[in-house]
C-alpha cells in the first residue's frame, strides 16, 4: 500500500500548493479553521491533522460566505451583464473529516441536481479534489455514526489514515484522486502499515424513524418548550458544514454595481420576512423548528438521508446549551397524541 | 452556591405554586459538569430541575425581551451585571417593575461553560479554563443593584485593570495603527449577530440590521459591511451597555467586543457624566446620551 511518511508531510503541501489552493486544518489565535497552507505562519499557526476536527467548518471553501456574482450596467430599463465571476481555480481540501465531507455530498445535491446546476457553485466544485482524514477517535460530541455515516470511510477523491506511527496509508478512491497521486507518486512509499481500529462513541444517536415521527409534529408543543432558552442568533446554523442557505442581494453605485450571494440564516427574522410585511416565522420558535426540521426531516424526505453529520460543533457554540442530541431524543420521546 | 440554589429552588417553586409568577428564570444542569444552561421553569415541578452554580454566567435578564409583549409575571435570577441588565430594559420602557420578580444573588464570579465546552471539544487548542471567565475579571457591580430579595453575602468588585490597559493601548494608537487594529479585529466576524442577540441593550423592535427598505447596512461579508455593523452597534451602545460582557462571551470567533464597549462607557462618563449605565433604577432615569442638558461637552464624542 501507498504511505505518506509524516516527515514528507510539508514538502507534499508544497508541492500541491504549487498547482492548486490547498486548504488545510489549522490554528489561528484561539481559534481554527481550514485555511490556505500557503498562507500559514509557522511561528504561531499549527497544522491540525492530529486534531479531532476544526472549530470553524470547510463549508466556506465550496460555499464562500460572500460571493460576487456578476457585476451589472443599467441604462434605463436595459441591464448589461458585465462580468460573471465564476472561480474555477483548482483547490485541494487536505485533512477534512467524513462528517465535513459528508456535508459537501449534502452541498452537492442541493447545488447541483434535481433538475438545477449552480454554476458558481459547480464551477468551485468541479475543481475541488478532497482529501480526506479518517476518523478512529470520535470527540466527547460527535455523532456522526448516529447520522448514517462511517467516519473511517469519508466520502473522497482520496482518503488518508493515521496510524499513529510514522504515515498515513493513502488511499486513492476517484480518477480525480489517480491524477492528484500520480503528481507527489515519487513521495510516497511502498510499505504495509495496519490502520487503527474506530474507537466507540460516546455520544449516541438514534436517527431512525425521526425524520417519519417529525412528519406529524410541525404543532407539538415540544418546540415552544425546546425553543425557550434558544437566543435566537445565527452561530449554529454559521457553524455548521451542511446549512447552505443564501441570499441574493445587489450593490450599485448609480447605474453600475453587482450581485453577490451571502450564507444567510433561517434564525434571522429578515430570514422570512415576505415582501408584503408579513412574516410566517415570527418568533424564535417558528424559526427554530424550522431549523430542526429542515435538518432532521425536510432534507431526508428530498434527498433520503439527514442535513445533521453529527459534527457536534453547533452543541460546542451554542451560547444557551441547546443541543441537536438532545433534540432529537426529545422528538422520539414525544408523545405524538398531544 | 448549594445554599443559594436550594433557597432560589424554593422561591421559584413558592412564587409558582401561588401564582405570583408565570415564568421563573433561572438555570438547570445539562449532561455534563460544566453545562449550566437557562431554564424557563413554569411550574413548581419545572423549579425542582433549577440549579445555581459556578457556571451560572448567561444574563437572564436578555430573555426577559420574549416575553415583554405579554402581561405575564416574570420572576429571574439576577446577578450583579445582570441586574443592571434589569434597569436597561425599565429605562427602556421594555418593562414595567411590576411584572418582575426579581431575586438578586451577590455573584462571586462565574466560570464560562462556553470556554469549558471549546476545551473539551477537542477542536482548539491551547486554550485554557481560568477560574473565572474574562467577564468576571472585569466586574465593577458583583452585587444585584435592584431586587425584590437578595441572597448570598455581598462581595467586592474584581477589576483586573487588564481591560482598562488594553483600551488606553488603543487610545494610544496612530489613526492608522487603530484602523488597522480594528480591520483586522473585525475580519473575524463571521455576522452570526450573536453579540446583538445576547445582548439586553440591543431590543429595538426592528433592528437596523434587519431592515430592508432601506437596507442601510450591506450584507457582505467583508471589511467595509463588517466594520459598518460594529460602527453602528457600537453607537447603540454608548451611554446604554451594561457591561454584562456577554456579546464577547458569545462570539464564536473571539472578538474583543468589551474593548469597544469599556471605550464608549469612558468617553460618556467623561463627556456626559458622572454616569454609569444601570446602576440604580429611578422613576423616569434615562441614559446619558438620551437627556440633553445645556452642560453637555461638544468635545470628543463623535
Amino acid at each position: 500500500m501507498k504511505i505518506l511518511n509524516k516527515n514528507q508531510l510539508e514538502t507534499i503541501l508544497n508541492k500541491l500548493a504549487e498547482e492548486a489552493e490547498v486548504f488545510v486544518p489549522m490554528s489561528k489565535g484561539n481559534s481554527s479553521g481550514f485555511y490556505s497552507w500557503k498562507t500559514r505562519n509557522p511561528e504561531t499557526e499549527r497544522l491540525m491533522l492530529d486534531a479531532l476536527n476544526v472549530y470553524l467548518s470547510p463549508k466556506n471553501i465550496g460555499f464562500p460566505q460572500t460571493e460576487k456574482m456578476y457585476s451589472i450596467k443599467q441604462s434605463g430599463p436595459d441591464v448589461e451583464i458585465k462580468e460573471t465571476f465564476e472561480d474555477s481555480d483548482p483547490r485541494i481540501i487536505f485533512g477534512i473529516r467524513a462528517c465535513d465531507a459528508r456535508a459537501i455530498t449534502c452541498m452537492d445535491d442541493v447545488f447541483l441536481t434535481r433538475g438545477y446546476e449552480d454554476s458558481f457553485y459547480k464551477a468551485r466544485r468541479d475543481n475541488t479534489t478532497i482529501i480526506a482524514n479518517a476518523c478512529y477517535n470520535p470527540g466527547p460530541n460527535c455523532f456522526c455514526a448516529g447520522m448514517g455515516i462511517d467516519p473511517t470511510e469519508p466520502n473522497a477523491d482520496i482518503i488518508i489514515r493515521d496510524t499513529g506511527d510514522t504515515g498515513y496509508i493513502w488511499e486513492t478512491k476517484t480518477t480525480q484522486g489517480e491524477q492528484l497521486s500520480a503528481r507527489i507518486a515519487d513521495l510516497l512509499e511502498e510499505k504495509e502499515l495496519k490502520a487503527p481500529e474506530l474507537k466507540p462513541f460516546k455520544t449516541n444517536v438514534e436517527y431512525a424513524g425521526v425524520a417519519e415521527k417529525l412528519k406529524s409534529m410541525f404543532e407539538h408543543p415540544i418546540w415552544e418548550e425546546l425553543s425557550q432558552t434558544c437566543q435566537n442568533c445565527g452561530i449554529c446554523t454559521y457553524v455548521c458544514p451542511s446549512c447552505h442557505c443564501f441570499d441574493i442581494q445587489v450593490k450599485m453605485w448609480g447605474d453600475e454595481g453587482y450581485r453577490f450571494r451571502c450564507w444567510d440564516s433561517c434564525m434571522y427574522t429578515e430570514y422570512s420576512a415576505e415582501a408584503g410585511g408579513g412574516n410566517p416565522r415570527p418568533t424564535t420558535k417558528e424559526r427554530f423548528r424550522n431549523r430542526f426540521l429542515h435538518k432532521l426531516e425536510f432534507f431526508t424526505e428530498r434527498y433520503g438521508y439527514p442535513l445533521c453529520t453529527g459534527c457536534g460543533r453547533c452543541i460546542v457554540a451554542c451560547p444557551t446549551g441547546i443541543n441537536i442530541v438532545n433534540i432529537i431524543d426529545q422528538v422520539k420521546e414525544a408523545n405524538v397524541d398531544v | 452556591m448549594k445554599e443559594i440554589s436550594t433557597k432560589i429552588k424554593e422561591i421559584a417553586s413558592r412564587l409558582l405554586a401561588d401564582g405570583q409568577v408565570n415564568v421563573f428564570l433561572a438555570w438547570e444542569k445539562g449532561p455534563e459538569d460544566h453545562l449550566t444552561h437557562p431554564l424557563a421553569a413554569r411550574s413548581a415541578e419545572d423549579a425542582q430541575k433549577i440549579v445555581f452554580d459556578e457556571y451560572s454566567i448567561h444574563n437572564l435578564s436578555n430573555y426577559l425581551l420574549k416575553f415583554r409583549d405579554g402581561h405575564e409575571k416574570i420572576g429571574l435570577v439576577v446577578k450583579g451585571c445582570d441586574s443592571r441588565g434589569i434597569i436597561r430594559l425599565l429605562e427602556d420602557n421594555q418593562f414595567t417593575r411590576d411584572r418582575l420578580y426579581i431575586v438578586g444573588v451577590c455573584c462571586p464570579g462565574m466560570k464560562d461553560p462556553l470556554k469549558a465546552m471549546k476545551i473539551n471539544s477537542g477542536l482548539l487548542q491551547d486554550i485554557a479554563l481560568d477560574d473565572k471567565a474574562d467577564k468576571c475579571s472585569n466586574c465593577a457591580y458583583p452585587n444585584p443593584v435592584i431586587y425584590d430579595e437578595l441572597l448570598g453575602s455581598e462581595q467586592q468588585p474584581h477589576v483586573s485593570g487588564e481591560r482598562k490597559a488594553q483600551v488606553e493601548e488603543i487610545e494610544n494608537m496612530s489613526p492608522d495603527q487603530r484602523y488597522g487594529f480594528f480591520q483586522e479585529t473585525f475580519s473575524k466576524c463571521i455576522r452570526c449577530y450573536a453579540c446583538r442577540q445576547a445582548c439586553v441593550a440591543c431590543n429595538c423592535r426592528t433592528c437596523i440590521f434587519d431592515e430592508m427598505r432601506p437596507q442601510w447596512v450591506g450584507r457582505e461579508n467583508n471589511e467595509t459591511d463588517n466594520l459598518m455593523y460594529h460602527l453602528v452597534r457600537a453607537y447603540h451602545m454608548a451611554g446604554r451597555c451594561v457591561e454584562c460582557g456577554e456579546c464577547e462571551r458569545v462570539c464564536p470567533v473571539d472578538i474583543p467586543l468589551m474593548l469597544i464597549n469599556s471605550k464608549l462607557a469612558k468617553d460618556v462618563n467623561e463627556f456626559f457624566g458622572p454616569y454609569e449605565a444601570g446602576i440604580k433604577y429611578e422613576q423616569d432615569g434615562k441614559p446619558a446620551l438620551s437627556v440633553y442638558s445645556l452642560e453637555d461637552s461638544d468635545e470628543g464624542f463623535i
